[in-house]
């Protein structure tokens, strides 16, 4: 009998494990991936050091006098944090509620309102703080105008050019992706979990308590997570709402310390570093906070969660719902569309006043902004397209290769989350500047720089597809014939389709709504959507851009219809 | 009845066992070794399929019988070792060969099934058939006849994703035989269907097996299954072959301890050695108890406590209120007494120690009742730790 001895086999393992089994697959998206990342980071935190030439990059003198600069404005460090602190507390309050009525309310209109609910988030904030600053001023602000109207006070209802308003508008418009995640962990849930614990004689609020919650936890922290550093890069909301009383949080600082003359670029890197250590520090406490509990429960097949019959209960829970709908997308997107009919800055219900010459102006005589909307367009099929195949590409690469390097890769491709997007965007202009490739100016540069900060949000859609598709599909493939192209055609594509397009989707919208990444990159010739509104604000104007609003608010919402529908016919895949 | 082989202790396992008519080894695996990382799963195995054999590789979850399975399909890389199939090098670490899984023109049977979703039924089974480039009308007439044979003809249009788990096996099979490939792979392939559908795709497999007359390997961790299904049976433990020969020599004479409770119900006998019975078998102490083992048969090596191993199969023994005093008749007490319908479980209290017995249900004890038990002595057979 020739069986290898214990020791033989451990060596020839051994030896085989210990080689560095690095493979293309995984190297060439990590060093793409590195470099790209990489250097931006490296001009940026030198730049934070800098103190000599401002404008070298990188610099040649170091010290760390833009720190100790820095602390003369830490209230720029604290409002980023109450913002981003009150925002997520809000966000999650919202996301929690609406999440369970949703999933496990027996209130009717569920499925309507679990669409509706979706649509806030890729309106996008930019739409939320245009439509709010016209709905919440507090002198004549909509809601206060017709608070004034109906009972005669003078003074404001709200006022939501005030930290709290901008903490209420991050927190309505981001809460989506809250519902989302968290609803995701509910229909993930074993019912039994919860039955077995009343079996047991538990009441429903101990159910909740001691089960429903701890399962739910993994999926509250990352809703949470995502929210933080999403509004800890915000810029949009803060500015919109908060630049008329001098309330300045760490993008908007670094907007105007950039477009200053002359500009501080030093002192705008260290905020940005500043920034870049408050998100990692709260990925790592997450991590810290759910390592070793993101229980098995929660994964694999769907359940149909238990629905509690609330009582009467249930119309409080449907006025929640709607009023959640009527804040966060039918009064939003009315003000903007009144506001657009409009020929002065003063809303009036003067309907025979009313003129569709705004949207002519945006879409046909106003070059700049109709070559922004084309322009929005070409970078959200592009940034689709490119963003969900380099996906597509490292998810099937981390999942099925057995290359070293995949958990390396995965690291990689989700950090830009970690990073600002209007940070990255810095880093990333003073790479294009730094490289001999002629890159600044070009259209090209946007969509590289989409690319790669909607990284993570594609990785996450198409792996999440990947790992749902059982690896033997292509092994009974390859056993019957078929080459490695012949599997990516027959088996691999095919099954990840609707995952394809829902991602592509996704990134589309995104993209079109985007302005933190676009701000700094395009210019005069590469005009986008987002900058392009911005400005507009930014030199008054409130019928026009919301005219503007208002197009890509429709572009985004086409998008998201025309998806639905194909998913819809595609879903018996 | 039972003719006890010693060499079958000794048997080299890189050899074809011979059924009726010497086969050729048609697939040879030899001193294979396979590793996740640095954990080693198949530690040196090697052996052989004749061409039409049925063999079965048996062991608990985690012996490494499915990553020898996959190493053969070509779906996993062995760290060293090699494999031949049909005259041809598919593997070898030495000679750096690795023929890749869409070459080696095999078939497999996947436990999770491994029907394509997005596919027809008929597109399902035709897959391998359109690789092979054959032409249409050949390949309706063959996925026709296949699922004919399997009896889903009527789903042929079907989207695969409409069938039910025994169906979709079905098609599975179906898929596997039609591309005519030189050996099938199972790899648990009745694991996720229930109890009484098992029974019956086993006997479908079976009569598979017998019309295409195709060399197969089959992984399981169903003893049952491997009895009904295969001309020979390995038994895998922790990366290595415990044993390996014909089903019912191995379930008559076990040559592990390991083996003897995988196989059957046996219990585990832990005695001194007391001499030799008249027929020269060896004779084991087991608490007040004496115990005559299989004629022909030797005792392996004690262990330090000068301890011996043997395994007693307790499959429908001699129970009686009296007899006249013979060899391996012991007094014993019912302790518990468990009806399964077709079958009755005691536990006895016997002279060395508590025995578990597998009993028919037409005279039945109570439980506390003195009895008479009679074991036969070729049902103790000597094993090693």
């Amino acid at each position: 009998m020739s069986v290898l001895s214990e020791q033989e086999a451990q060596r020839a393992a051994f030896a085989r494990a210990s080689a560095f089994d690095l493979r293309p697959e995984v190297w060439i998206p990590l060093v793409l991936l590195a470099g790209t990342l990489g250097f931006p980071f490296f001009l940026l935190v030198t730049s934070a050091f800098n103190v000599g030439d401002p404008e070298a990059f990188p610099a040649k003198v170091y010290g760390v006098d833009n720190f100790i600069a820095l602390s003369g404005h830490l209230d720029w460090i604290r409002n980023t944090l109450v913002i981003a602190g009150g925002g997520t507390a809000l966000g999650l309050v919202i996301g929690v509620v609406l999440a369970w009525i949703i999933h496990r309310t027996t209130m009717p209109g569920r499925k309507l309102f679990e669409l509706l609910i979706a649509i806030p988030y890729p309106l996008g904030p930019l739409v939320g703080a245009l439509a709010w600053s016209q709905l919440g001023a507090p002198r004549d602000g909509l809601i206060n105008r017709m608070f004034g109207a109906i009972t005669g006070i003078e003074t404001h209802l709200i006022n939501i050019y005030t930290p709290m308003g901008i903490i209420f508008v991050e927190a309505i418009f981001e809460a989506p992706v809250a519902v989302l995640i968290i609803g995701a962990a509910m229909q993930r849930m074993d019912p039994s979990l919860e039955e077995c614990s009343s079996i047991f004689g538990s009441g429903k609020l101990r159910t909740a308590w001691k089960v429903t919650l701890p399962l739910m936890l993994p999926a509250v922290a990352s809703a949470a997570l995502f929210m933080f550093t999403s509004m800890i890069g915000s810029f949009a909301i803060p500015t919109m709402l908060g630049t008329s009383s001098r309330f300045y949080v760490a993008t908007n600082a670094m907007y105007v310390l950039l477009q200053g003359y002359p500009p501080n670029y030093p002192l705008a890197a260290a905020l940005g570093l500043v920034l870049i250590c408050m998100t990692a520090l709260a990925v790592w406490l997450v991590q810290r906070v759910l390592r070793g509990k993101s229980y098995a429960v929660i994964s694999g097949k769907n359940y149909r969660p238990r629905q509690v019959d609330m009582g009467w209960i249930t119309w409080v829970l449907f006025a929640i719902a709607s009023l959640y709908v009527l804040l966060s997308l039918i009064l939003p997107m009315g003000t903007l569309l009144l506001a657009s009919f409009q020929s002065s800055n003063a809303i009036s219900f003067n309907f025979p006043a009313w003129t569709l010459g705004n949207y002519k102006y945006v879409m046909f005589d106003f070059p700049t902004t109709q070559q922004a909307i084309i322009n929005s367009l070409l970078l959200g099929v592009g940034t689709g397209v490119i963003g969900v195949l380099l996906a597509t590409f490292i998810a099937l690469a981390t999942h099925r290769s057995r290359s070293d390097g995949r958990r390396l890769l995965e690291q990689m491709t989700m950090l830009p989350q970690a990073f600002p997007r209007l940070i990255f965007a810095i880093g990333f202009l003073w790479m294009i500047l730094a490289l001999p490739l002629k890159l600044y100016g070009s259209l090209f540069a946007v969509l590289l720089a989409y690319v790669i900060v909607f990284l993570p949000l594609a990785y996450r859609g198409m792996s999440g597809v990947v790992v749902q598709i059982d690896i033997a599909l292509e092994e009974a493939a390859r056993i019957s014939g078929a080459g490695a192209f012949r599997i990516l055609r027959t088996v691999t594509l095919p099954l990840l389709r609707p995952g394809l397009l829902a991602t592509w989707a996704l990134l589309f919208m995104v993209s079109v709504r985007e302005i933190s990444a676009s701000l700094f990159l395009s210019g005069p010739g590469t005009q986008v959507l987002g900058p392009a509104i911005f400005s507009f604000w930014d030199s008054g104007g409130m019928p026009r851009v919301s005219a503007l609003a208002v197009v890509q608010a429709l572009i985004i919402l086409i998008a998201l219809t025309l998806v639905r529908s194909m998913a819809n016919r595609g879903a018996k895949v | 009845m039972l003719a006890l082989h010693r060499s079958a202790q000794t048997l080299s396992f890189g050899e074809t066992q011979p059924r009726n008519t010497p086969a050729p080894a048609y697939i040879e695996v030899r001193d294979l070794v396979a590793a996740f990382g640095a954990k080693i799963v198949v530690k040196g195995v090697s052996f052989s399929v004749g061409r039409g054999e049925h063999l079965s590789l048996l062991g608990p979850s985690g012996c490494g019988k499915s990553t020898t399975l996959r190493c053969i399909a070509g779906l996993e890389t062995p760290v060293s070792g090699e494999i031949v199939i049909d005259g041809n090098l598919v593997f070898s670490s030495a000679k750096r060969i690795n023929v890749p899984t869409e070459k080696r023109k095999l078939s497999m049977v996947f436990q999770s099934y491994a029907i394509w979703p997005h596919m027809s039924v008929f597109e399902n089974v035709a897959y391998g058939l359109r690789v092979q480039r054959v032409g249409e009308s050949e390949i309706k007439q063959r996925v026709t006849e296949m699922l004919r044979m399997v009896g889903i003809e009527d789903y042929i249009n079907r989207p695969a994703t409409d069938l039910s788990g025994g169906q979709q096996q079905r098609v599975a099979l179906a898929r596997s035989y039609a591309s005519r490939p030189k050996a099938i792979l199972l790899d648990e392939p009745l694991s996720n269907l229930d109890a009484r559908l098992r029974v019956r795709m086993r006997d479908e497999i079976k009569e598979f097996q017998h019309k295409f007359d195709l060399s197969t390997i089959y992984v399981t961790h169903d003893q049952e299954e491997a009895m009904a299904i295969s001309d020979r049976i390995i038994v895998m433990r922790d990366g290595h072959i415990e044993q390996c020969g014909k089903p019912l020599d191995i379930y008559d004479t076990p040559c592990t301890r390991f083996v003897a409770d995988f196989i059957g119900a046996a219990n585990i006998l832990v005695g001194t050695d007391a001499g030799e019975a008249p027929s020269g078998a060896p004779v084991l102490k087991v608490g007040d108890a004496l115990v005559e083992c299989a004629p022909g048969s030797e005792l392996f090596p004690a262990d330090a406590g000068s301890m011996h191993l043997a395994a007693l199969r307790t499959v429908y023994p001699e129970m009686c209120r009296d007899a006249p005093p013979r060899p391996n008749q012991w007094a014993a007490t019912v302790t518990r007494r468990v009806l399964l319908g077709d079958i009755v479980n005691y536990t006895l209290a016997w002279p060395g120690g508590d025995l578990r017995v597998h009993a028919f249900p037409n005279a039945l004890f109570e439980e506390g009742e003195r009895i008479l038990l009679h074991i036969p002595p070729y049902r103790t057979v000597p094993v090693r730790a």
